[in-house]
């Protein structure tokens, strides 16, 4: 009982009829209409090549361009770092041989890493492109449906008309026939 | 029984009520939240490349400050010290490169089901309109025809009275014919030679 007295202390009645300074909605089927109307065009203006060129990053290969530019990069990082270290030890007592097998090992290594990370970049691109896919399809699928109940209701809303009118000519004869037979009928007697 | 007023039919106020709400709330998404959606998607799309980079950035930065503070004289002078801090770092990086590229992605997907979210509300309001002016249009055509039976049904009636004065009228012509031969001339009825006092059962005067 406390906790609802502390409620509704909190909750402060308003002071305005906001509702009641609305505008009137003349006619809502219209402005329906028109509402529906201008949100599709809303949609396809700003969102729909956006949707477009996501649809093109299936195919995407960001990770494995910048993967090669990277290990390329890496390498001369790797090389100048190594250098300041040499200096910082006064070459650190290596040989011209010991720095020459340092320097092929490190092209060497260069190379297969390299081609690792350019294997491993491609494995993670296809993975990525994979998952993407499956979101576009998953949502391309939301897309499929709502065209076809949006088809299915068209479609049913043709049938009701077409039946109507079958059912409006059919009653028009009938009465037609009927008017004219009593008529007959009243004169022939 | 009068006939059907037009007050009768005026939508109630909590219907008037209903819509000027509904109208106002379409009003405050499209001026607050639309936009709103819009700012989501372009930037997206816009940092997409940024957030690579910086993915990039920390896990290279990272990985340097492990691998070059203090740097051990023994591992300096190894023969394999380069290359191993190349693949270290480049490593690193396409772990990066994949976070960076993966966080871009996800918020662009992010963005596309929100689209398609307000894509199918719309193609529902759309389902929903097309309904009612099926409806409406059904309708309409029901009026019509029901207007149309009663003019038919009036003209019936109308036609089978007609066709029944026109029986009388005959009746009374065959009649007037049996008078003729008597010898006082008979008794004969006054009969009109109008074809809509026939018609409308004034035929036969009486006296």
């Amino acid at each position: 009982m406390a906790i609802m007295s502390q409620i509704e202390g909190m909750i402060k009645p308003a002071q305005q009829d906001y509702a009641g300074g609305l505008a009137p909605v003349d006619n809502p089927d219209k402005v329906f209409s028109d509402i529906l109307r201008e949100d599709y065009n809303d949609y396809i203006e700003n969102f729909r090549e956006f949707e477009k060129r996501l649809l093109g990053k299936t195919d995407d290969t960001t990770i494995v361009d910048r993967s090669r530019i990277n290990a390329a990069k890496q390498r001369r990082i790797a090389a100048g770092i190594q250098r300041r270290n040499l200096e910082r030890y006064g070459g650190a007592g290596l040989s011209q041989a010991q720095l020459q097998q340092q320097q092929r090992t490190a092209q060497r290594g260069g190379a297969l890493s390299l081609a690792n990370t350019l294997n491993n970049a491609r494995v993670r691109q296809r993975a990525m492109n994979q998952a993407l896919l499956q979101e576009v399809i998953g949502i391309g699928q939301g897309v499929n449906a709502r065209a076809l109940e949006g088809l299915g209701t068209a479609a049913q809303g043709e049938v009701q008309r077409r039946g109507a009118y079958k059912n409006a000519k059919a009653n028009y004869a009938s009465q037609m026939t009927g008017m004219a037979t009593s008529i007959l009928a009243a004169f022939a007697i | 029984m009068g006939k059907p007023k037009k007050s009768t039919y005026e939508a109630s106020e909590v219907e008037k009520i209903n819509a000027s709400i509904a109208l106002a709330d379409k009003k405050n998404f499209k001026e607050n939240y639309l936009p709103k959606q819009k700012e989501f998607v372009e930037r997206a799309e816009i940092e997409a490349d940024s957030l690579v980079n910086r993915a990039e950035g920390v896990a290279v930065a990272d990985t340097m400050q492990a691998l070059t503070t203090n740097p051990n004289k023994r591992i300096v002078e190894s023969v394999d010290a380069q290359a191993d801090m190349a693949v270290a770092g480049t490593d690193q990086l396409l772990q990066g490169t994949t976070q960076g590229v993966q966080a871009g992605i996800g918020d662009q997907v992010t963005g596309a089901k929100m689209v398609n979210k307000m894509a199918s509300a719309t193609a529902t309001g759309l389902s929903q309109a097309s309904k009612i002016a099926t409806t409406d249009t059904l309708n309409r055509a029901k009026a019509k025809n029901v207007r149309l039976a009663g003019n038919i049904k009036g003209f019936t009636t109308l036609g089978t009275q007609m066709g029944k004065n026109f029986d009388q009228y005959r009746a009374a012509e065959i009649y007037n014919q049996t008078q003729e031969n008597k010898p006082d001339g008979g008794n004969p009825i006054d009969l009109s030679t109008n074809p809509f006092d026939i018609a409308f059962g004034r035929g036969i005067k009486i006296t």
